[in-house]
């Protein structure tokens, strides 16, 4: 009970430190929300892109020939054993023969294709990992695959990857700075305030914790603005704009990629309120001297 | 209650505090005096662990505040109840919500804050200036706020470092009668100050000092404008 209502004061003086720090909690907010609207919009951005690269990749196919002597169903179950195989399709070496009579009218000879499997991975990642697994097997005569695409697939979605963390990393840092500083500049105006509190023998926790939830709680409010303003872009441009010039492209693509609004703006939400504690801590762990 | 040892303190080479032994007992009221650089308030600030000694130990009820660690050091001043010449008061809350902002940050619960804070601030006769504001408030009565501050946690030692130095003469000894009467409950209370009109009106314990080592130390003494003491 005792730590409940010391956490109550706390949240108070948060409060009443807000208050008094008055316009340049808009400042702080202001260059806080368009530093979350540039990374939500990098993210959506990255996110749906890094999901294209991975469908395509999904649905590129390793084909296992067999050896004549096994059964293509056993082997087949053996290699849905692995990890990372999302989906294994047998293709009767009879049925397609038969295909193949028909449309190409092929002279009448003994059948020489062999029973083939066609694999499909659940990441792009994995499938130059997979291929010469299946190599191995003692059913398996050769194995094939796009080698070239899933390389490049792969250098892609690597370099949407890097491009989110850097893309993160620099406006976490610069969010960072901007909060920090405000927060010193906060802290500057109440040092008396603080030093009072510290002589009357208040905990320095007492002390720096409304600092740090000052830093968070410009993160949060941040964020929200910021979620306006990236749920207004996607409702009121990209869908009734942008999207019908995609029809054409979108209709090959299935529904349901990239994150979705609730998830990107919960990214934001986490990632300002760390920033914005974050900077508060720095800020008053440098700044106050007691 | 209050002990140094040997205590000497510099600063960039400079001697502020001389080799210094002290003992002051429970509940014993005693004067620290002396001119302007006299190393009184370097004391002070070593017994509240604003700074700590060059050489020597300080104790305070036993504890030694030289091997206390940062985070044991809001425990001591809780302990202790810190009086200021300028008061130190939060010029944003009232008179009650300073002298309950420390029990506040401990969590005591709201029913003991009013109880407690009541009885302060009846102590300093305060009772019913509590919703003023530092700055609608004499120099006194801001005083006496920090007064009620200071012993609302029922501290065993206070300190006041030059409590009257902002007032005028008849509310500077208001002032140091009352941290007399404090004394009377069992508060060993140590006061800086270089008013030798109070000291001689009170008549107590007398520690002089100058140029940073204790010069005399007499029980019901004087202090003379040069900073003799008569017994």
């Amino acid at each position: 009970m005792r730590h409940l209502r010391v956490f109550w004061r706390i949240c108070v003086e948060t409060m009443l430190g807000i208050k008094h720090s008055g316009w340049s909690n808009w400042l702080v907010v202001s260059i806080l929300a368009i530093a979350l609207t540039i990374f939500g919009s990098v993210l959506q951005l990255t996110m749906t892109l890094k999901d294209v690269v991975n469908y395509f990749g999904s649905q590129m196919v390793i084909s296992a020939f067999l050896k004549d002597n096994f059964e293509p169903g056993k082997v087949a179950q053996e290699i849905s054993q692995f990890v990372e195989v999302r989906l294994v399709e047998v293709i009767d070496k009879n049925k397609s023969w038969g295909e193949m009579q028909k449309t190409m009218k092929v002279a009448s000879i003994p059948n020489p294709l062999p029973n083939t499997l066609h694999i499909r991975v659940a990441k792009p990642e994995q499938v130059e990992k997979l291929a010469p697994k299946l190599q191995l097997l003692s059913g398996v005569e050769a194995v094939r695959y796009p080698m070239m695409v899933a390389r490049r697939i792969n250098e892609v979605r690597h370099f949407f990857e890097i491009a989110g963390v850097a893309v993160t990393a620099v406006l976490a840092f610069a969010t960072l700075i901007v909060i920090g500083n405000t927060i010193h500049l906060v802290i500057q105006a109440r040092h008396k305030e603080i030093e009072i509190l510290s002589l009357m023998g208040v905990g320095h926790f007492y002390i720096k914790c409304p600092f740090v939830l000052q830093g968070a709680f410009y993160g949060a409010v941040s964020a929200l603005f910021a979620a306006v303003v990236i749920i207004g872009v996607e409702f009121y441009i990209i869908k009734p704009y942008i999207s019908n010039e995609l029809v054409s492209f979108a209709s090959v693509m299935p529904t349901g990629l990239g994150y979705n609004l609730v998830e990107t703006f919960l990214i934001m939400l986490a990632l300002g309120m760390a920033v914005g504690a974050g900077g508060g801590a720095w800020a008053s762990g440098r700044y106050i001297k007691i | 209650m209050i002990r140094l040892q040997n205590v000497s303190k510099s600063y960039a080479g400079r001697l502020a505090l001389k080799d210094v032994n002290l003992h002051v007992a429970l509940g014993e009221f005693a004067f620290l005096v002396g001119p302007s650089g006299a190393g009184k308030s370097t004391l002070m600030r070593l017994l509240y662990r604003e700074e700590t000694p060059t050489s020597g130990n300080v104790f305070i009820g036993g504890v030694n505040l030289n091997k206390l660690s940062s985070p044991q050091i809001p425990l001591l001043r809780r302990r202790l109840g810190i009086i200021f010449q300028d008061y130190k008061l939060l010029t944003r809350q009232t008179a009650y919500d300073n002298v309950a902002y420390i029990l506040r940050a401990h969590g005591v619960d709201e029913k003991e804050v009013r109880k407690r804070v009541n009885s302060a601030l009846n102590v300093v006769n305060l009772e019913d200036k509590q919703d003023a504001f530092p700055d609608e408030l004499s120099g006194g009565e801001q005083q006496r706020v920090g007064i009620a501050r200071a012993i609302v946690n029922g501290p065993p030692v206070l300190l006041a470092d030059e409590p009257t130095g902002n007032l005028d003469p008849a509310t500077s000894l208001e002032i140091v009668q009352l941290l007399a009467r404090i004394s009377q409950r069992g508060t060993t209370v140590l006061i800086s100050t270089h008013d030798h009109t109070i000291v001689n009106t009170m008549r107590r314990r007398v520690i002089s000092m100058r140029a940073g080592e204790v010069a005399t130390d007499v029980d019901s003494g004087f202090y003379e404008v040069q900073g003799q003491i008569q017994v």
